[in-house]
């Protein structure tokens, strides 16, 4: 893994040559996840995957999950009507911690993330960490941790920013950025705007026991979103830096109203969301040298979900503390499905020791809280977790470092769980051997255990429903991975075993199995189907596989990198019906997948640098539990950057020309049955990009300054 | 760790938007629903001057052949009570909202019973009818009584009662399900009989109901299913009536008794014991193909009594008219036992107990 980071920054460092951005030869990618130091990614005791900046930039990608698919074979995503969900090694987005600067983002408690509030063109550069091998950040994590690094925008005096970039289906991407410095205090505000009318691979669907022609469902659905960011930063001395931020986001996702049958594609409301977030923070630095530190952060998120009626549409309500039936909402009116709620309080230390220790020092404490009036027995429930943890990093003889943490998590229902996590790294020549083990423990979400909804996804209506008696999950990671490396040439082979015990899925159950009265209002007398389905406790799950990461630097401005990750899962699920363990399937799991890029990057003139980039990623087959299997499929895409302006001018431009899916390869399976991938087809896109920076830069991507502080926000 | 906590939770509450109640806006909305069927229903009474109204409760459809056959049923509810004005509705609010904004064909606006009970009670018709088109007196006629009991007892919300002078004199009528007591059990299995002979002399005829699961068995009506098979079986040893739902009685449960009654191969008439074919008649009983079966588990809910019956020795067919199975309201003559039903209807008497007995 930490070698396609290498390979990254190899193709990186040869088009940095030419722009004299940091001129050294070697591999200088910093990163911070697993233990929170700043580390060059090849001396990284854990096992790091990185996709540099550069390698985002080359390959054009319009939003986080298309850099994600395309530039890690680690990645697959499932289409759904509320967007896509990321699935890791493949464990879905409940295992999947995301985090912004080292800080989790908040999106739906069931674990689902909204990627729209990440900003692609904020992205600095993304590192992930597979299974829960980071004491730092929560043992939830057993699929892994993304954190996305984003841009710095310290300035010294004015800064203006304006990229958009248009393609396909009216899809529209924009961000501005005000960054102001004015003494001590800095300020940055940015506004983004993302939009897309969606598409239709194929108009037929299965429904009504025949296949339709005339369907309007969409593939993807027509979605817009909004975010307005304000991020205040206060030096007082050298050594404090404190700060204040927060953020608006607003979503929505349209869905047919116009359609064709009642049974498959009539919605009579659209999909609201409303986030906000307010933090504040600061950071002391307790010696010159700026390796030690201290951080204090306290956090308050909001994630909100609204039905937005399209047309008049019934639904229960409380009327004088009493439930009715059929209480109308008519169109234009918002009703609140769940507001999810989150306080953190995150207090750490880093602290260099004799001996060749670091140590990494921590205590967090979170509140959940949801407000579901509809969803939830009381309307409400909440839910909270402390956790203290410490990670230590110990160089023991020049060429072996051991990383050994443990977090001990405290859950207000279920009680003290303590995980270890432990990496070593020998480090023999251009060798890298590391191995890992960690182990992850997952107390059940709010969500888990309170919620329960109608889910119509076109012909087929599912009723979910929590389940109070659940058990925590817990997970051990195993990993062991080879890596070779030279200045022109990075190979690396990581093999991993990740074992969940209790997993939590949603299930399809015997509708006697779900308390009468919530469902009586959706169980006909067979003119329409309801499948009931409860988060329940899986047995065991495994998840194994190999990833094979390869680059080669041809000549320096040229450079071909190739990522291949091989997976297989097993689960089972006792079958109370039958008194026997029973096979599940993992949704969306794929055998093999990979992707592949040759990079060119030159500086012609001082005035004009070109980019160029071909890459291709593709998937075998996907499984499902439900309605079929996903097609494998490969997909082909160039990216063309130009540069212009000189380097640390007044003002510069760039502009990006690409064509995704040059092969026009669509896939047109029909509904209710699964993609490989929901692709839309062809999409040529440009994008255009204006900076300006008055006054003297005091940050610039430099190895050298940036290793004198541990970066770790 | 605790004065954290209380910390923590004060800025959340301080962060909080203060999230608007709905209960005044919901009520506000429900009240005007009222008024609008109110209106609509004493147009309808205006035009056509009669004091006599017939309410038909299904629970709902979202499919384009359940729709015409709900259109059907009531032209032949129209043509059987002509001095009435003839009223239809859904019970299922998502059948409803999903059918009034489809678009092929017309617009379909259906309503809850509550509403049109109400209407009808504001227009004042001094004779009701209400028809459940259920099959069995389950836990679906179970909510067509309690809309009842509501009308009869003024039980709406304040703002939206009903004159209890009216409802004092309403005369209202509750009309049964299909299979209500053992006689029309017989009745039915006759008339079934009727139809399907010629099928049972080729092989199995097997009915498919719905049932309800354990727990939700109002009334234990489960067992009609059970007492039909054996009315069935007066006719011919071939019929069968099973379920999706009912306990013991899932279509394993038929098999074992086709089993036992020495019919191991031939041919499976397949039909639908619903009064309209749907997702059940269509997927679960129907369904044909790789998706309609894991070999791993054949008496999943999920695998189909066509490929079950296929995979076990028998040859599935499932006779259609139009590239459908038939539900029970599109046979004339069992369409004709409803009709006769609301015929008949008992008077409920004293219906009306109690002011507003429900605040």
């Amino acid at each position: 893994m930490a070698i396609a980071a290498g390979a990254y920054s190899i193709s990186t460092n040869a088009q940095n040559s030419k722009d004299n951005i940091a001129g050294d030869k070697t591999l200088q990618e910093v990163v911070v996840t697993a233990t929170g130091t700043g580390h060059l990614l090849k001396d990284v005791p854990v096992q790091t995957e990185v996709i540099s900046h550069k390698m985002i930039e080359s390959y054009g990608g319009k939003s986080l999950e298309d850099i994600l698919e395309g530039l890690t074979a680690s990645f697959a995503f499932n289409e759904g009507d509320m967007g896509s969900k990321a699935q890791l090694g493949g464990l879905g987005n409940n295992y999947i911690l995301i985090l912004i600067n080292g800080k989790r983002l908040h999106g739906d408690n069931g674990g689902e993330n909204d990627l729209g509030l990440i900003d692609p063109n904020n992205i600095e550069r993304i590192e992930i960490v597979k299974g829960a091998q980071s004491a730092l950040y929560g043992s939830d994590a057993m699929a892994g941790v993304i954190n996305i690094i984003t841009k710095k925008h310290d300035t010294q005096g004015l800064l203006l920013e304006n990229t958009t970039r248009y393609s396909r289906f009216n899809d529209i991407r924009q961000r501005n950025g005000l960054g102001l410095r004015i003494s001590k205090v800095q300020s940055y505000t940015s506004f983004q705007l993302q939009h897309n009318d969606g598409w239709q691979n194929t108009s037929k669907e299965f429904a009504e026991g025949h296949v339709v022609p005339d369907s309007r469902n969409k593939t993807t659905n027509k979605f817009t979103n909004w975010q307005i960011s304000e991020r205040l930063t206060y030096n007082p001395t050298k050594n404090l830096e404190l700060y204040a931020d927060g953020y608006f986001y607003k979503k929505s996702i349209n869905r047919p109203t116009n359609g064709n049958y009642a049974s498959c594609d009539v919605y009579t409301y659209d999909l609201l969301y409303r986030n906000a977030s307010a933090a504040i923070g600061g950071k002391l630095f307790t010696n010159k040298d700026k390796k030690d530190y201290i951080s204090i952060d306290v956090d308050w998120n909001k994630h909100a979900y609204y039905y937005h009626y399209t047309s008049k549409t019934y639904e229960d309500a409380y009327i004088d503390g009493k439930l009715e039936h059929g209480v109308p909402f008519y169109p234009g009116k918002e009703r609140l499905q769940a507001d999810q709620q989150r306080v953190m309080a995150m207090l750490k230390g880093v602290f260099h020791l004799p001996y060749a220790n670091t140590l990494n020092v921590g205590a967090e404490y979170r509140y959940d809280y949801l407000k579901a009036p509809m969803r939830t027995a009381n309307g409400s429930a909440d839910d909270n977790t402390g956790a203290i943890y410490a990670q230590d990093e110990f160089n023991i003889i020049p060429w072996l470092n051991i990383t050994a943490g443990a977090r001990l998590v405290d859950n207000s229902r279920f009680g003290f769980h303590f995980t270890p996590k432990v990496s070593t790294m020998a480090s023999l020549g251009d060798f890298r051997l590391r191995l890992g083990w960690s182990q992850g423990f997952k107390a059940p979400t709010v969500k888990e255990l309170y919620y329960r909804y109608l889910h119509v996804m076109g012909s087929t209506t599912f009723f979910n429903m929590g389940n109070t008696s659940l058990k925590p999950q817990t997970s051990n990671y195993f990993s062991a991975g080879l890596e070779y490396r030279n200045e022109r040439f990075t190979a690396s082979v990581t093999g991993y075993f990740n074992k969940l015990e209790d997993m939590i899925a949603l299930v399809n159950v015997p509708v006697d199995e779900l308390p009468k009265d919530v469902t009586t209002g959706y169980l006909g007398d067979g003119s329409g189907k309801v499948t009931a389905r409860r988060y329940k406790n899986m047995e065991n799950a495994k998840t194994y596989g190999i990833d094979v990461n390869l680059s080669y630097n041809i000549y320096k401005d040229l450079s071909i990198v190739g990522n291949y990750s091989y997976l297989d899962t097993q689960a089972n699920m006792y079958d109370t019906d039958h008194d026997r363990m029973k096979k599940a399937v993992i949704d969306g799991m794929a055998h093999n997948k990979w992707n592949a890029s040759l990079v060119y990057g030159h500086r012609f003139s001082t005035l004009y640098r070109f980019g160029a980039s071909l890459s291709t990623r593709g998937s075998s087959k996907r499984y499902y539990e439900n309605n079929g299997n996903g097609k494998h499929y490969q997909i082909w895409r160039i990216n063309t950057t130009h540069d212009f302006g000189k380097a640390g001018a007044e003002m510069s431009y760039k502009v990006e020309l690409g064509v995704d899916n040059i092969f026009n390869y669509k896939d047109t399976t029909m509904r209710p049955y699964h993609l490989g991938t929901n692709n839309g087809g062809t999409s040529i896109y440009a994008s255009f990009a204006i900076k300006f920076n008055k006054g003297k830069k005091i940050f610039n991507h430099n190895y050298k300054q940036n290793k004198k502080q541990d970066e770790e926000d | 760790m605790k004065k954290i906590k209380i910390f923590l939770m004060m800025l959340l509450a301080v962060l909080s938007f203060t999230a608007c109640d709905d209960d005044d806006d919901s009520k506000q909305s429900i009240i005007s629903e009222y008024s609008m069927n109110d209106q609509q229903v004493a147009a309808q009474k205006a035009k056509s001057g009669k004091d006599k109204a017939v309410l038909l409760v299904a629970f709902g459809s979202t499919w384009t052949n359940a729709f015409a056959a709900f259109d059907d049923t009531k032209k032949a509810y129209e043509d059987a009570f002509p001095d009435a004005d003839v009223y239809f509705c859904f019970s299922s609010d998502i059948c409803i909202n999903r059918a009034s904004a489809g678009e092929h064909g017309e617009s379909r606006n259906y309503y809850e019973p509550r509403y049109l009970l109400h209407a009808i009670g504001a227009a004042k018709y001094k004779t009701v009818y209400v028809q459940s088109l259920q099959v069995i007196p389950g836990e679906e006629f179970a909510n067509v009584v309690a809309a009842v009991k509501k009308f009869a007892n003024n039980g709406y919300v304040k703002d939206a009662h009903l004159d209890d002078e009216y409802l004092k004199t309403v005369e209202i009528h509750l009309g049964m399900p299909l299979l209500n007591d053992l006689d029309e059990v017989d009745d039915v299995a006759k008339l079934l009989n009727d139809l399907y002979q010629d099928e049972a002399a080729q092989g199995v005829v097997a009915f498919m109901g719905h049932g309800n699961p354990d727990n939700y068995d109002s009334f234990k009506a489960n067992i009609r299913y059970t007492q039909l098979e054996k009315a069935l079986q007066t006719y011919s040893k071939n019929y069968y009536v099973g379920t999706v739902d009912m306990k013991d009685n899932y279509k394993q449960n038929v098999m074992a008794r086709m089993q036992n009654n020495n019919i191991t191969s031939g041919k499976v008439y397949l039909h639908a014991l619903m009064s309209i074919a749907g997702d059940h008649a269509h997927n679960d009983m129907a369904g044909e193909g790789n998706d309609y079966w894991d070999a791993s588990e054949p008496t999943s809910e999920d695998n189909s009594w066509f490929e079950f019956f296929n995979h076990n020795g028998f040859t599935s067919v499932v006779p259609q008219t139009n590239g459908n199975p038939l539900g029970l309201l599109e046979l004339p003559t069992i369409r004709q036992i409803w009709i006769n039903h609301t015929k008949n209807a008992e008077l409920l008497e004293d219906a009306y107990h109690s002011m507003y007995p429900e605040e």
